[in-house]
C-alpha cells in the first residue's frame, strides 16, 4: 500500500468495471473515509455507518456499469449511493422503531430541528456548513438532503406552499455552494 | 431565462446533490449536452463539492477496509454485467415463475428404476472386475509354476536317459571296460583316484566314467587321452558336473592306453600337466 498509485477517472473508472481488485483497494484508500463522513452525517451512528459503507463499495461493484460519465464524476455517483443508501437504513430502522413506539408516523408533524439533526455529527461535511444558513433554510435542506424527503412531502410537512419551498431550498442550495468555496 | 440565470438557479447543486425530481434532471441532462456553460457550472460544483467531501472525510475503523475488499473479492463477477439500466434506487425484481410441464409417473419410476439399475450395475462390475483381477493373478501364478514343473521334469528325463545310456553301456557285451587308476599312473598326485573308459569295440566310440577324481582348482580341467603307439591323442574334455555317469567323449578307433591328466580349462593339443590316472586297454 505504500505504492501511491493514481489512476485518471477513466482509466479507474474502467478497472472498477473489470472488477479489478487493486482498483477497488485504491477506490478504498482514496473514498472510503469521504463516503464513511457523508454517512455518518445521515445516520450518525458508527456501526451502522460501518454497515452502510459495506453496502456502498457492494453496491459501487455491482452497479459500476450504470455509472454514465456524462452526467457528472464518479465521486458524485458514488456520493448519492452514499446518501441513498444511508437514508434506506435509516428509514428501514426509524420504521421498525415506529412498530415499536407507533410515534414517527402520526406525529410527523411534530418534528423540530432537534429531533432531525443527531448530536455530534452537526460538526463535519454539509452539516457543519449547514450551520451557518438560516434557521428555516437549515431544517429544508435538512429535510431534503438528510432525511430524503421529497418537496411535496416537506411541504405537507412543515405546511408550506409547494414553490415556496422549491424556492427555500433552491436558495439555501446556492448559499451553501458558495460556503463550500 | 437565460444560461446564466439557468446556472445560477440553484439548478445545478439540486441536480448533482440528488435533490432534483424527475423533469428537473432530464431539463439539466438537455441543458449540459446542449450549453458548455452548463456543463462547466456542474463539473466546477462537483469538484468542490468532491474536494470538500475529502477535506472533512471521516476514518471507517481500520478493520472495515479488509472486510469490503474480502466481501468484494468473494462477489461473484459475471452475473453482475447483465443489469438493468441506470435506475435512482434499487427495484426489487420479481423473479420470473416458470413452471415445468408435468413428468408423467411412469417416466418417473422408469428414471428411477434406471438409476437403481445403473447403480448396480456399476457395482456389479466393480465386483466382477475384482474378481477378473484375482483369478488373472492365480493363473499367472499356476503358469509360472507349471513352467518350473516342466523344466524340472526336462531336466530329470535329460538325467533319466543318460543313467539309462549308462547302465545299456554297463550291461553291452560289445562294450569294453578299462579301468584307469592313480596308482598305475607314473606320478599321480591323488593315487585314490579311479575312472574308467567303457570303448564301444564296434562303433569305436568312447564313453568316461569318473569313479573318483578330486575335485578341479578353478581354471583348470581333466582331459582325456588315448595313448596311440606312444603319442598322446585327445580323447575330449571331462566336465565334472555330471557325476558319476557315463559321458561320451570322442571316437578313437585304436588305442594302448587311456590316461587323465589335469590341464588348463578347455584343454591342450599335448598333455603338459600331471597324469591322476593310466589304464591299459
Amino acid at each position: 500500500m505504500a505504492i501511491a498509485l493514481t489512476y485518471t477517472e477513466q482509466e479507474l473508472v474502467s478497472l472498477l468495471r473489470n472488477r479489478d481488485n487493486k482498483a477497488y483497494a485504491y477506490l478504498y484508500d482514496n473514498y472510503a473515509s469521504a463516503l464513511y463522513s457523508i454517512i455518518l452525517q445521515i445516520v450518525s451512528d458508527g456501526e451502522l455507518t460501518n454497515d452502510v459503507l459495506q453496502e456502498v463499495f457492494v453496491n459501487i461493484w455491482r452497479r459500476i456499469e450504470q455509472y454514465d460519465a456524462t452526467k457528472g464524476r464518479l465521486f458524485t455517483w458514488m456520493m448519492n449511493i452514499a446518501r441513498n443508501a444511508a437514508i434506506d437504513t435509516l428509514r428501514s430502522r426509524s420504521y421498525q422503531n415506529s412498530r415499536k413506539n407507533q410515534s414517527i408516523g402520526e406525529n410527523v408533524d411534530t418534528i423540530r430541528v432537534t429531533d432531525v439533526i443527531q448530536p455530534g455529527v452537526d460538526t463535519i461535511g454539509l452539516r457543519k456548513v449547514l450551520e451557518k444558513l438560516k434557521e428555516e433554510q437549515r431544517i429544508l435542506i435538512e429535510l431534503a438532503y438528510f432525511k430524503g424527503y421529497t418537496h411535496e412531502e416537506i411541504a405537507e410537512l412543515e405546511k408550506l406552499p409547494l414553490g415556496t419551498v422549491k424556492t427555500r431550498i433552491r436558495n439555501a442550495l446556492i448559499q451553501l455552494r458558495g460556503l463550500l468555496k | 431565462m437565460n444560461i446564466q440565470e439557468y446556472i445560477s438557479s440553484g439548478i445545478v447543486e439540486s441536480y448533482v446533490l440528488g435533490l432534483a425530481d424527475e423533469a428537473e434532471r432530464l431539463e439539466f441532462e438537455q441543458m449540459c449536452a446542449r450549453h458548455a456553460e452548463v456543463l462547466a457550472a456542474r463539473d466546477a460544483f462537483e469538484m468542490d463539492l468532491e474536494q470538500h467531501a475529502i477535506a472533512s472525510a471521516v476514518a471507517p475503523p481500520a478493520s472495515l477496509r479488509e472486510t469490503i475488499l474480502q466481501q468484494l473479492a468473494a462477489e461473484p463477477v459475471a452475473a453482475n454485467r447483465e443489469v438493468a439500466p441506470v435506475v435512482e434506487q434499487e427495484k426489487v425484481v420479481q423473479m420470473e415463475v416458470t413452471s415445468r410441464p408435468a413428468i408423467p409417473l411412469f417416466m418417473r419410476y422408469a428414471a428411477a428404476a434406471a438409476i437403481i439399475l445403473l447403480v448396480a450395475s456399476a457395482g456389479l462390475n466393480f465386483y466382477y472386475f475384482t474378481k477378473y483381477r484375482e483369478f488373472s493373478q492365480a493363473y499367472d501364478r499356476l503358469l509360472a509354476q507349471q513352467a518350473v514343473l516342466a523344466k524340472n521334469s526336462a531336466v530329470l528325463q535329460t538325467k533319466l536317459s543318460t543313467y539309462e545310456h549308462t547302465v545299456a553301456g554297463l550291461t553291452d557285451t560289445n562294450m569294453v571296460a578299462i579301468k584307469m587308476n592313480g596308482t598305475s599312473a607314473p606320478a599321480s598326485p591323488d593315487r585314490s583316484s579311479l575312472a574308467t573308459v567303457y570303448w564301444d569295440t564296434r562303433s569305436k566310440d568312447v564313453y568316461l566314467m569318473v569313479n573318483n577324481l578330486p575335485q578341479p582348482e578353478t581354471g583348470k580341467q581333466y582331459q582325456l587321452w588315448a595313448i596311440v603307439d606312444n603319442v598322446p591323442v585327445d580323447a575330449g574334455m571331462l566336465d565334472m558336473a555330471n557325476g558319476h555317469v557315463m559321458v561320451k567323449m570322442k571316437n578313437i578307433p585304436r588305442a594302448q592306453l587311456f590316461a587323465i591328466t589335469l590341464e588348463q580349462a578347455g584343454g591342450s593339443p599335448t598333455p603338459k600337466g600331471p597324469m591322476y590316472v593310466l589304464g591299459k586297454v
